[in-house]
């Protein structure tokens, strides 16, 4: 049986564990922090901008990749990127909806529209070209998050009818500011919910579709459908800055599956060093509390995240790190970061370069080992957030590496 | 257009012109302050954070360092609610001439700085993050202060006395009776109507910009040479006292414990224009490796900001202009009677924030001295509002307010624990700040996010609170993290990165700010330069008939 150790418990990390159990490989995960997905806005995106908005991803791909020659999606390809796709629309079930092969366009927490390519059953209903209905946004008094007036007024700029309205319902008794969390807790009760409904019911006039900031339950995946069903009205949820419900739910489901299918879960450790000879690596360093431990397997994953996560790092010097292993990184050329704050920062685009069944590169372009490979947000070439790009080449690279190292074996 | 009439327009806003104005004030003249922009939004606003001892100058301006102990202890004094006394360090590192902390100590005495050496050891128990190899230590009675605290309250008890203060009032002409000085105008550049104010005196304390109000009165070539030097926020006071290196004044060797920040600078470059004022990236390493000299690992800690600020510095003859370090730190009075033939006009610029009250003084003597009136400087005789003597402002204040109201009321800025109601207040105070101005006044974004969180919150709760709408919001909130980008992008490493990263997950990634609607202009200010282009235009013939 195929060893392989999974480095990292963001949307790569998870979904490459997956995809190695599914081959039959004995999986071990290090994680060391929560894991990005966290934080995600609970949809997945493929292709967003480039810089122009686009409406169908898969028809945009090809030109992007041959404009892009160092992303990641030019190692993956189209059909590559399609095969990430499919295999987490398998992992995450009814948790993503489709829009034959669009992306949607969802109302964000400020207002603007966000294309995404696969989204939350419960934002969908959000999409201003699916009605014409009159969109009545619903703050809370209690949840800063979520500021209706802005998000209204920014609606009625793009010419969807829309009002704000703003609810004095605090999650619990004598709370006057809750985390969206906060309010998932309470969202996870039933009267909670019928509570909440009493309340909106009253404010909102027939026909009019509510959009609701991202509350509606944590654990209980039946909360979005009982309260609009209480409701009697349209509804859809808008998702908030961290600490974010929709992705907890997405990362709680990944989770609980990985448990479910026995994968080793190793948390909280962080994985100081790679070993192996004649480029094979043979066992990486997890320091877990008090000691240092060997893991030895077959192959590795890396998936540890990009800047955000500190994988990838600058330091006072102006070098470019990745600071877990010591890796050599991808930098762009020229000047990394400038003075226009709405001009692309190239800094972000470094990461770990590889070939195109995603194993880490060294400077001349050979693998590092040839059982090492790199997934997610760790990899170079991207701008994940200008681009909407993250959950694509996430899930895409995971499903690279772990199908390459299904190969090996 | 808005008419006025008082005895002195003091124009300039800074620590020097709220100086002036409860000076001129408290001696019983009506007075109007005008500043182009928010108060302290200039020099005042772009400096170290420290409030001198003297020890610095004890050496090297022995005067200024007199003037500074005895300015220190009024000042301390007077804006107790905007000074924390720390204590500072003057160390000698391995690097450092030990024959110059004989001097140092020998300066102490004759200036009157007071001085305690203190062994080593006891100097890092005091401050452990200090580099342990330093040789001698002293103890003198620096302190820190925030710039917008003592300039508003300066204002504020001006304001008692009678003052009225217009801010984001710009002059762009200042009109004469034969050779006497007799009114300004300005405009104000939110609403852009014109402003005439009549008056008798106008003291010019506008710092690095006051050449071209000289020039508006016909007083030419006032040469006042910007010098400009970079200051970086550390995320954590690395140290709780003052850290000076005994040395010869020079460049980054001082690290300054302000509110939750250690601030490290600064250099001096002579500058062309204030208004354009660089963070260069050999400054920023030059500053980082000082900062390691003083505290071993210093690079090691998080930058979460930087700045440029410009010295408004008096050209000497005797030193080259490129050589702002050794220009005169003294305050330079300026009289145009003398030098230019126009009366009811001084100018004043150089000094230190520590002595600001001393340098009005002595402008506000001179300007009575012209007029030939006789009336005593009573500002060292009582504090600003608010200023509770023997209270001085702490670190952990707001931690305190929040815990007292968090059950009713919302954090949003969790960095500087700012409040919501906090924040109404500020905006139904003033429904045209801009971000930055309640900014300055809250410390909204200036924490470890850097507006990360609460900016977007701010946007939104200014819309609900029906203080603008969604166009206005967009434009301020892009603006917002426009600003904050200058200061951020010259010192992004390490944890700093990371956490641009994050930011930009939720404004880019989440919240897809960049593709809000375009927002219409909302406030399209006279152009800062706006004295200097009519300085340009009153030099032409017609022009200078309309003055007349």
């Amino acid at each position: 049986m195929t060893r392989v150790v999974v480095i990292g418990g963001g949307l790569a990390g998870l979904m490459a564990a997956a995809r190695l159990v599914d081959q039959g490989a004995e999986v071990t995960l290090v994680t060391f922090g929560i894991g990005g997905l966290q934080l995600s806005h609970g949809g997945f995106d493929v292709l967003g901008y480039t810089p122009e908005r686009v409406d169908r991803p898969f028809d945009a791909l090809d030109d992007f990749i041959a404009a892009h020659p160092d992303h990641p999606y030019a190692r993956l390809g189209t059909q590559g990127v399609r095969e990430g796709v499919a295999f987490a629309c398998t992992f995450f079930g009814d948790l993503f909806v489709g829009n034959s092969e669009r992306n949607w366009l969802l109302p964000t927490a400020v207002g603007a529209l966000r294309p995404t390519y696969l989204a939350s059953p419960t934002m969908i209903a959000a999409d201003p070209r699916a009605d014409h209905d009159p969109v009545v946004v619903v703050g809370l008094r209690q949840l800063k998050d979520f500021q209706a007036d802005l998000i209204a007024g920014n609606l009625v700029k793009q010419q969807i009818p829309a009002r704000a309205i703003v609810l004095d319902f605090p999650a619990r008794i004598r709370e006057a500011d809750a985390s969206g969390l906060t309010y998932a807790r309470a969202m996870d009760r039933a009267d909670y919910r019928a509570d909440f409904a009493d309340a909106l019911r009253k404010q909102l006039s027939k026909g009019e579709k509510a959009l609701i900031p991202a509350i509606v339950g944590h654990r209980t995946a039946t909360a979005f459908t009982d309260l609009r069903d209480r409701l009697g009205s349209p509804l859809a949820e808008i998702p908030l800055p961290p600490p974010s419900v929709p992705g907890m739910r997405l990362n709680d489901y990944a989770s609980r599956h990985l448990q479910d299918i026995r994968v080793r879960w190793i948390l909280g450790s962080r994985v100081v060093a790679i070993h192996g000879h004649d480029r094979r690596a043979s066992s990486v360093d997890v320091a877990t509390s008090g000691h240092i431990i060997e893991l030895k397997a077959d192959a590795f994953v890396y998936a540890p995240g990009g800047f955000e996560s500190g994988a990838i790092s600058l330091d006072s010097y102006g070098k470019v790190l990745e600071t877990h292993l010591g890796l050599p990184v991808q930098v762009p050329e020229g000047q990394l970061i400038g003075p226009d704050r709405t001009a692309e920062q190239p800094l972000f685009r470094s990461g770990l370069a590889t070939d195109d069944h995603m194993r880490v590169l060294d400077q001349q372009n050979r693998p590092v080992f040839e059982n090492l490979f790199a997934a997610g947000g760790v990899l170079a070439g991207a701008m994940r957030w200008s681009e909407k790009s993250g959950e694509g080449i996430a899930a895409a690279s995971a499903v690279r590496a772990a199908d390459a190292i299904g190969d090996l074996a | 257009m808005r008419t006025y009439d008082c005895d002195v327009v003091v124009v300039g806003g800074g620590s020097t012109g709220a100086g002036v104005v409860r000076d001129v004030a408290m001696r019983g003249y009506s007075t109007i302050l005008v500043d182009r922009a928010d108060l302290g939004q200039g020099t005042t606003g772009r400096y170290h954070g420290l409030l001198h001892s003297g020890g610095r100058y004890v050496v090297s301006d022995p005067h200024s360092a007199t003037e500074c102990a005895e300015e220190n202890t009024i000042v301390t004094r007077i804006h107790a609610d905007a000074v924390e006394t720390t204590g500072g360090l003057f160390v000698s590192v391995p690097e450092d001439d030990l024959a110059f902390s004989d001097d140092f100590l020998a300066g102490c005495q004759k200036t009157g700085v007071r001085v305690t050496e203190i062994s080593v050891a006891d100097a890092l128990k005091r401050e452990p993050r200090v580099n342990p190899k330093i040789q001698r230590a002293f103890l003198v009675e620096d302190g820190t202060v925030d710039g917008w605290q003592m300039v508003w309250g300066a204002a504020r008890s001006a304001q008692e006395h009678g003052a009225k203060i217009l801010t984001y009032t710009a002059v762009v002409g200042i009109e004469k009776q034969g050779d006497a000085v007799t009114a300004v105008r300005c405009i104000d550049r939110r609403s852009g109507e014109d402003v005439t104010i009549s008056c008798r005196f106008v003291i010019n304390a506008a710092g690095a910009w006051s050449h071209h109000i000289a020039e508006l009165a016909g007083c030419h070539d006032v040469e006042v040479v910007p010098g400009r030097g970079i200051m970086i926020a550390m995320n954590h006071r690395l140290v709780n006292t003052v850290i000076n290196r005994c040395t010869y004044p020079a460049d980054g060797d001082i690290l300054v414990p302000v509110h939750t920040v250690a601030i490290i600078g600064t250099t001096d470059v002579r500058a062309d224009d204030p208004d354009e004022l660089p963070i260069p990236h050999n400054e920023v390493q030059q500053m980082l490796d000082c900062g390691e000299v003083l505290i071993p690992g210093f690079r090691q800690a998080r930058a979460l900001h930087a700045w440029s600020g410009a010295r408004p510095l008096v050209k000497d003859a005797r030193v080259s202009a490129q050589d702002t370090r050794h220009m005169s730190r003294g305050m330079s009075i300026l009289d145009h009677q003398a030098r230019d033939g126009v009366s009811g006009i001084l100018t004043i610029a150089g000094g230190k924030l520590t002595t600001y009250r001393l340098m009005a003084k002595n402008i506000v003597d001179r300007m009575c001295e012209q007029l030939g009136e006789e009336r005593d400087c009573r500002t060292a005789d009582e504090a600003v509002p608010n200023s509770t003597p023997g209270k001085n402002y702490v670190v952990t204040h707001r931690l305190h307010d929040r815990e007292a109201d968090r059950r009713d009321d919302q954090i949003i800025c969790e960095c500087e624990l700012m409040s919501r109601s906090m924040l109404v207040k500020a905006m139904h105070a003033d429904p045209m700040a801009s971000m930055d101005d309640l900014r300055r006044h809250l410390r909204l974004g200036m924490g470890p996010c850097q507006g990360g969180f609460c900016s977007l919150r701010a946007t939104g709760i200014g819309c609900a609170e029906g203080i603008f709408d969604a166009d206005t919001g967009n434009a301020r909130l892009k603006e917002f993290l426009s600003h904050r980008w200058i200061g951020l992008w010259p010192i992004l490493y390490g944890d700093q990165v990371r956490e641009t990263a994050l930011d930009e997950w939720i404004f880019q990634g989440l919240l897809d700010i960049d593709h809000l609607p375009e927002e219409k202009v909302v406030f399209e200010p006279v152009p800062l330069n706006a004295g200097a282009q009519a300085a340009q235009a009153d030099a032409k013939p017609e022009t200078t008939e309309v003055s007349r």
